[in-house]
């Protein structure tokens, strides 16, 4: 197990291949565990880091810390600690969030970003954890027995401290991303899964808003872990638009998400 | 968790399958270069299983399971190989060197955990 101390409480992370760096972020259901398949895919190329948020995984339970604001200099600071500079971000659910509030704080450290299953708005975010309001193993209460489909996500759920989902969920319902995405200049990618319980796919009008760099796609018969429900389509996805950028049309397999969401 | 000796001469490969039985499968794992450091290795590693790549340089997997299969004191390891799809002939001669079984490349990360599971059921280390 890799970690560092940061502001005096621990932050575990793992880290694997050699090239470019790039960080993964997880949502409020998991830990860094269920990126190992794209960890991996993406190893050959990249290295590539994904870390516990405080109260999730083996990191500190630091609850003055549990907010969208909080996470955001939580990846901050281990970018420092780590010597990371401007790197791709690839986030899913809050850790899409954070990835959207980290970019717009500093837009000279993220390359491009990708968040899947992420809320624009808090209204998006579904009521299994919209109201959770605590208890232990949160993705067992949240996802019921949909949780044994998710091995990876199952495996560390009882580790999660209840507080941080409440607390993070309370601050991400607050929230509205489209401003904060409106002054970025990077490729945003934004993908969605069309029967997600948990993060519901933005509505027209909250599309409509969105600047020509940030592309909303649609897995339609995603839920809320495409990286872990089709593996391999969410890896090409991810692989094309790290090369591709924002070169939408080279994107592989777009045409049938874009028709859907555009 | 068992203590697996892995020889794969290639780094990212081997960095990988470190990662893979370290962190996601949670076992210790001793890495080393190629067949020559995983018979010197051995005696002082004491592991449950060894994982070899058949191909490698200074001494091939299968060079190095013959000399684990000489030394008494090392001739009871465990020894599974990794080689490339396709590769029967390998699979052959492994299977007459003793080897428990064959790890096909590339593999997904869940299906190596899962095989190495299996194998460790099998000797029964797991």
């Amino acid at each position: 197990m890799s970690a560092i101390i940061l502001e005096s409480s621990l932050v575990h992370y793992e880290a694997l291949g050699r090239g470019k760096p790039l960080l993964f972020l997880h949502d409020w259901l998991g830990s860094w565990r269920y990126w190992v398949p794209s960890m991996v895919e993406l190893s050959s190329s990249y290295r590539a880091y994904a870390l516990d948020f405080w109260g999730f995984g083996d990191s500190d339970k630091v609850p003055a810390r549990y907010t969208l604001n909080g996470y955001v200099e939580q990846v901050a600071l281990f970018m420092d600690q780590m010597g990371i500079g401007k790197i791709p971000l690839i986030g899913h659910g809050l850790g899409g969030m954070v990835a959207c509030l980290f970019a717009a704080r500093y837009p000279e450290r993220v390359d491009l970003l990708m968040a899947v299953c992420t809320p624009l708005v808090g209204s998006q975010i579904a009521r299994p954890l919209s109201t959770f309001s605590g208890g232990d193993n949160p993705a067992s209460r949240i996802l019921g027995r949909k949780l044994s489909s998710y091995q990876e996500v199952a495996l560390e759920a009882g580790k999660t401290d209840a507080t941080a989902v409440v607390s993070s969920v309370k601050t991400a319902l607050e929230e509205d991303l489209t401003e904060a995405l409106e002054n970025l200049d990077l490729p945003v990618m934004m993908l969605y899964g069309g029967q997600d319980p948990i993060v519901q796919p933005p509505d027209r009008s909250t599309l409509d808003s969105l600047d020509y760099n940030v592309y909303p796609f649609l897995l339609a018969e995603a839920q809320h872990y495409p990286m872990l429900e089709d593996t391999n389509k969410f890896n090409r996805l991810l692989r094309d638009f790290m090369i591709h950028r924002d070169n939408w049309e080279a994107i592989q397999v777009k045409e049938e998400w874009r028709r859907r969401m555009r | 968790m068992a203590k697996i000796l892995v020889a794969e001469d290639e780094r990212d490969i081997r960095d990988l399958i470190v990662f893979i039985l370290q962190i996601v499968g949670g076992h210790e794992v001793v890495p080393v270069g190629n067949g020559e450091e995983a018979v010197k290795k051995a005696p002082e590693v004491n592991p449950d299983l060894i994982m070899m790549d058949v191909r490698m340089p200074r001494m091939t997997g299968f060079q190095a399971c013959r000399a684990l299969r000489e030394n008494p004191a090392t001739a009871h390891y465990p020894v599974v190989f990794l080689t490339a799809k396709g590769q029967d002939e390998e699979i052959l001669e492994g299977k007459e060197l003793g080897a428990l079984g064959y790890i096909l490349k590339p593999f997904e990360p869940e299906g190596l955990v899962e095989q190495v599971r299996a194998i460790l059921q099998q000797i029964g280390k797991a």
